[in-house]
């Protein structure tokens, strides 16, 4: 498998009459975007944006967001089982809009009032202190922005959400057909050197089975309980994962984090350098009894010795107790003979005190951690609100009281803030006191 | 929650389907649970079958408040 990544960076997003790209200005037609999104019924209003680096806009209702790409050649199109048919991709050659991204964002009260079915949406700060929490505050926004019909389910909500947003992606990702591309980069791991270490990704997911989606989805089709399987890199970034677009949440991984995932990223580029990159296993975490974890951790180790492994990456998305899914394995995998690296977020409390992680084992001798997610917030008074809510709830809790998005906000954790939580480490931090 | 009752003075068993948690906190009577949402039966169960379990979760629990730990000690009901 052999997939170019065709680059066309874009560094200004203007809303004119036509679609086009040249030299990194992608000219777009709004009107027929939001006429090609309100062909959906169950979206009643459709809206688009600019937003740039450094303004002082406030972005609320966010549901997810989405690296504008096209497939040229190859097998397949780009979000496989959700905008075409279920074929095999991360073969050819992929155009990709870098430096930008789609941002949906939609209002949406949902059918579900309480729990981990909850609708949920996220704010993103174009400067400032909201800014310097989030890795997309450095990207050039077209920002959608929909109200939904009222009274529709959670399923419905999502799928309108999530195909009018990968739908304007494509078409925008379509303007650099017949271009040159600024570079080319190719991901390929067919050729492997024995003198080198074989090294494993391994991301554990946690899904929530019992919803209608369940957070996760491979091909279109929602992650259950299921057992570990693998996946090639080259996957990813055709879109083969997708989220629930009706819970944006910052500790939640979102599709532009799929697409762009930076430990994937980082073992393909040192494939046959420093190590050969075998592939990602991905695990299923979250189960509800601990003979399930004990079996899930067992399964995602036996499959990476399977599959000659000596080194692991283990990282994982979620919260809570699918944790101890992840730290079992990390000891199978050990106890395997396979040397693990843990990539994870922490707690510790709003005040840095608090234990960092629910659960520890001894064989966890080797964590990168990629900052915290508890730590309070303060955002200043923004200049203009770009999407569909003028007031939010800061607190998710039935009742909470509301706030003007405009105005000095104060969060008491970093999940209310897409990309607020570096799941994969994909940004640099320092450390200022341990 | 376990160990501010015992600081307290109480004595607690406390039933976690997530007992290596319960091990890593110091809690001192833990009782393996059955699962996260229903630590305390199995609604997959028939009625009776149920009962017979959720009795036999609850009566490890009281023998573990009976017996003298010095660590945290697991305490394992029969689960079918």
């Amino acid at each position: 498998m052999r997939l170019e990544l065709a680059d066309y960076p874009v560094t200004t997003i203007r809303l004119g009459r036509n679609f086009s790209y040249q030299s990194e200005v992608l000219e777009i037609d709004a009107a027929a975007l939001s006429d090609m999104v309100l062909r959906d019924g169950r979206i009643r209003e459709a809206s688009f944006s600019v937003v740039r680096p450094g303004d002082k806009v406030r972005i609320t209702g966010i549901r997810d967001v989405v690296e504008p790409r096209v497939k040229v050649s190859g097998n397949g199109q780009v979000f496989p089982g959700i905008l075409a048919p279920v074929e095999s991709v991360g073969d050819g050659r992929t155009n990709r809009l870098s430096g930008m991204a789609v941002i949906a964002t939609a209002e949406y009260h949902g059918t579900i009032r309480a729990g981990l079915g909850v609708e949920r949406s996220a704010l993103l700060d174009m400067w400032g202190t909201g800014a310097a929490a989030s890795k997309f505050s450095g990207l050039v926004h077209l920002v959608l922005v929909m109200r939904l019909r009222e009274g529709l389910s959670e399923l419905d909500a999502h799928t309108a959400i999530q195909l009018a947003e990968l739908q304007v992606a494509r078409r925008l990702a379509e303007t650099t057909v017949g271009i040159e591309p600024a570079c080319v980069e190719v991901f390929d791991l067919s050729a492997r050197r024995p003198d080198l270490p074989n090294v494993i990704l391994i991301q554990g997911c946690l899904t929530d089975d019992h919803h209608v989606h369940s957070g996760v989805s491979y091909y279109g089709l929602s992650i259950r309980e299921s057992l570990a399987t693998v996946v090639h890199p080259n996957e990813l970034l055709d879109g083969a994962m997708a989220v629930n677009t009706t819970r944006g949440i910052g500790y939640s991984p979102i599709v532009y984090d799929w697409q762009n995932h930076p430990l994937a990223l980082g073992l393909c580029r040192d494939h046959g350098k420093r190590f050969n990159f075998l592939g990602i296993i991905l695990q299923r975490i979250r189960y509800e009894t601990f003979h399930g974890k004990e079996v899930i951790a067992h399964n995602a180790a036996q499959l990476a010795t399977t599959l000659g492994a000596e080194g692991a990456l283990i990282t994982w998305l979620g919260s809570g107790n699918a944790f101890v899914d992840v730290m079992l394995t990390l000891r199978a995998c050990e106890q395997r003979g396979i040397e693990s690296v843990l990539v994870t977020y922490e707690y510790g409390g709003k005040d840095g005190v608090d234990s960092p992680l629910l659960f520890y084992v001894e064989e966890a001798n080797a964590v990168v951690s990629t900052g915290t997610r508890d730590r309070w917030l303060e955002l200043p008074e923004a200049e203009r609100i770009v999407g569909p809510y003028e007031q939010i709830q800061i607190l998710s809790y039935p009742g909470a009281p509301i706030a003007n998005c405009k105005e000095k906000l104060t969060l008491d954790a970093h999940d209310m803030v897409i990309g607020g939580v570096d799941n994969w480490g994909q940004e640099s931090w320092i450390c200022s006191a341990y | 929650m376990s160990k501010e009752l015992e600081k307290a003075g109480l004595t607690v068993a406390i039933v976690s389907a997530m007992f290596p948690v319960a091990e890593q906190v110091r809690a001192h009577r833990i009782v393996k649970g059955v699962s996260i949402p229903h630590p305390c039966g199995d609604p997959s169960l028939s009625p009776e079958l149920d009962a017979r379990l959720r009795r036999e979760i609850v009566q490890t629990a009281l023998k573990a408040l009976e017996t003298e730990v010095k660590e945290p000690t697991v305490f394992s009901p029969n689960m079918p």
